[in-house]
């Protein structure tokens, strides 16, 4: 018996059973899929948060205000002193903090940006130069306000990828051109780096720039801060500027309690520490629920193939009784099992990579990692290929008559 | 081994020598077969006959190559049957026997014709040869109209037809049926009689089994089976 005929009877018998070879495929399709769109939305966020801690500056220290006992940002109660220019100034000076290399204090705005007939509301950021290596914020064209813009108090902005885009028309770069912000108008010197979805906690593209001094006198006033941006002069020297910025801060805001103070540090080491934990949990997690899927599917597949094992040993009893070589016994199941596994492999495999380009909120996407795809395709393939042949391999140790005689 | 190569045409069919069967071991041993002795000559038509249990479908089943014997001996067209691997047995079931059952045992949700060209498959038969030999061996059972209907669509009589072309198509020595009129009514086993009656008359050897002495009034020759043990009856031919 050729080769040929041993594929024929095998898919006529995958034909004359479809309900049972759907069935069996399901299972293939499903583990697969599982596993590959889990670890890719896990592969995914992992690199989502990696963006994320390089949107803040390499060694810089973020100082914000926060409600003693509160949480970060959140409004200073009674009790407690907002950061002021003050604080920045201190901060700055080499005698007290000779670990900082630079102090930037941040004022920040949710403002209307206009230019022609198009007008949005972004966030506008006023700063000093020091701002942009303290965030990891690039130009991309044109430049940045400069020292002199800032004690000018010049009307100058440095303006996001997408503020770009929106106001002037998609990949513009509106430099000398004029954005109106809140009816202010500022001349756009510079525009920055698109840095995606993945910088920082705000989509920095949707952000204007200009010189703390600009944003003071025409939107928010001298008042407070909204945070300090300040940059250790090593990443080596990054934990002594910390406790320098505390013993600076403790006397400035009068703390003597170091659990009840009135702002909070978050260094960039930190945040990356932390973000990595959760992120390790949560990768552990979806390996854990993509594995039990393999499981079912597993489970899935076994057991229509062992359901099936009667009939299929009955089957084998007559075709071993009309005369069938044990060589085309196990030919045709081997045959079977193997188009349905692979078949299901390669359904499993476009659905899960297909489901990969689903559009996810928050702009971070399921990233498909190729171990796992191999990894889930071999496992279920070998148990598709393992259960399949196993009615024959059981069978062909049986006299026909044996075969026949199960009920 | 004596003389039976001298003349092929001399050599029986069947020679079996005080052959045994035991179903199990130990207390709930059961005996089957106990030193059967039968020999069947090319053409014959033989009925076996018996109470149920007493150990028919045993002996057939050993004729047939689907069992082994627990002791003595099997001459298929004069070759000891214990001397083959199951490769060998494939081959003889395959080219020799055509083997019906009482129940039907087609190849569920598979066409008349798939079932019938089988054998014509294993035997490594050419595609259009199989094609013509299967038709044929359809037509004789009276369904070639037939041929591409599923079992569960063609009525109790017409399977076991079907099942009887299947065992004819690659033209078998030896024909053995287990009660095959045993689930069909009278009109259905009038048919399957009369094709069997017809197979004899070309010069098939036949070995039947039935419990209905009518059927047996057909063959050449009656073997009563006993509580495993074989006794001739001859002369109930008509
Ligand atoms: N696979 C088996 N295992 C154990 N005992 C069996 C088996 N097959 C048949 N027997 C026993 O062997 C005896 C003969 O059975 P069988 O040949 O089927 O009888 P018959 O076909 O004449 O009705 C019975 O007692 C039956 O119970
Ligand atoms: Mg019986």
């Amino acid at each position: 018996m050729s080769f040929v005929e041993i594929v024929r009877f095998a898919v006529r018998a995958l034909l004359a059973n479809r309900l049972r070879s759907l069935l069996t495929m399901l299972g293939i399709v499903i583990g697969i899929a599982a596993v590959i769109l889990l670890t890719a939305l896990g592969n995914g966020a992992a690199q989502y948060i990696q963006s994320q801690i390089s949107g803040l500056g390499a060694n810089s220290i973020t100082v914000l205000a926060r409600a003693p006992g509160g949480t970060a940002g959140a409004a200073a109660g009674a009790s407690s002193r907002p950061l002021t220019s003050g604080d920045a100034a201190a901060l700055a000076d080499p005698q007290g903090a000779p670990d900082v290399g630079y102090v930037a204090p941040v004022v920040q705005a949710s403002l209307t940006v206009a230019a022609g007939a198009n007008s949005e509301t972004d966030t506008v950021i006023g700063s000093t130069p020091e701002y942009f290596p303290g965030s990891n914020t690039v130009v991309a064209s044109g430049r940045a306000y400069d020292d002199a813009d800032v004690s000018a108090g010049r009307p100058v902005a440095v303006i996001g990828r997408t503020v770009a885009d929106d106001l002037f028309g998609a990949g513009s770069v509106p430099l000398g051109q004029t954005v109106l912000v809140k009816g202010v108008p500022l001349q756009v010197i510079g525009v920055l780096q698109a840095k995606g979805q993945g910088g920082g906690f705000a989509n920095p593209d949707s952000n204007v720039l200009a010189p703390i001094t600009t944003v003071q006198s025409s939107f928010t006033g001298f008042g407070n801060l909204t945070q300090i941006v300040v940059g250790a002069r090593s990443s080596a020297t990054q934990d002594a500027a910390e406790s320098e910025i505390y013993s600076i801060l403790d006397r400035r805001h009068g703390i003597t309690d170091p659990n009840d103070r009135d702002y909070q540090l978050i260094s960039s080491a930190q945040l990356a520490q932390v973000l990595d934990q959760t992120l390790s949990t949560f990768s552990l997690l979806l390996a854990g629920i993509a594995a039990i899927s393999l499981l079912v599917g597993g489970i899935g597949i076994t057991n229509i193939m062992l359901v099936s094992v009667t009939e299929r040993t009955r089957e084998i009893g007559i075709r071993k009784a009309l005369g069938a070589p044990p060589s085309a016994i196990l030919g045709q199941f081997l045959v079977e099992s193997t188009i349905l596994s692979v078949l299901a492999g390669l359904i499993g495999v476009g659905l899960g990579v297909a489901g990969t380009f689903i559009p996810l909120p928050n702009g971070f996407r399921a990233i498909v990692v190729p171990a796992a795809v191999v990894v889930a395709v071999v496992v279920s393939i070998v148990i598709g290929v393992f259960f399949g042949g196993y009615p024959a391999r059981r069978a062909a140790r049986l006299r026909p008559i044996e075969a026949l005689r199960r009920e | 081994m004596t003389v039976r190569d001298v003349g092929r045409r001399d050599v029986p069919v069947l020679d079996v020598r005080s052959m045994s069967k035991v179903y199990g071991a130990g207390d709930t041993a059961v005996h089957a077969l106990r030193e059967v002795d039968l020999l069947v000559r090319r053409g014959e038509y033989v009925a076996v006959i018996g109470q149920s249990g007493s150990g028919k479908s045993t002996l057939l089943n050993i004729l047939g190559c689907l069992d082994a014997p627990s002791a003595g001996n099997y001459y298929l067209e004069g070759l000891d049957v214990a001397d083959l691997d199951e490769r060998q047995l494939s081959v003889l079931r395959n080219r020799q026997i055509g083997f019906v059952f009482q129940s039907f045992n087609l190849i569920p949700r598979t066409t008349a014709f798939a079932n019938v060209e089988l054998p014509l498959v294993y035997a490594g038969v050419s595609r259009r040869v199989r094609r013509e030999r299967t038709l044929a061996a359809l037509d004789v059972v009276g369904l070639a109209g037939r041929a591409n209907h599923r079992p569960n669509e063609l009525s109790g009589g017409q399977q076991q037809r079907v099942a009887v072309a299947r065992a004819l198509v690659t033209a078998p020595a030896l024909l053995l049926a287990d009660e095959p009129t045993g689930n069909l009514d009278s009109a259905s086993t009038e048919d399957v009689l009369d094709l069997l009656d017809g197979l004899h008359a070309a010069g098939r050897t036949i070995v039947l089994i039935t419990h209905d002495d009518e059927v047996a009034a057909r063959a050449d020759r009656v073997v009563t089976v006993t509580d495993g043990r074989l006794t001739e009856t001859s002369g109930l031919r008509r």
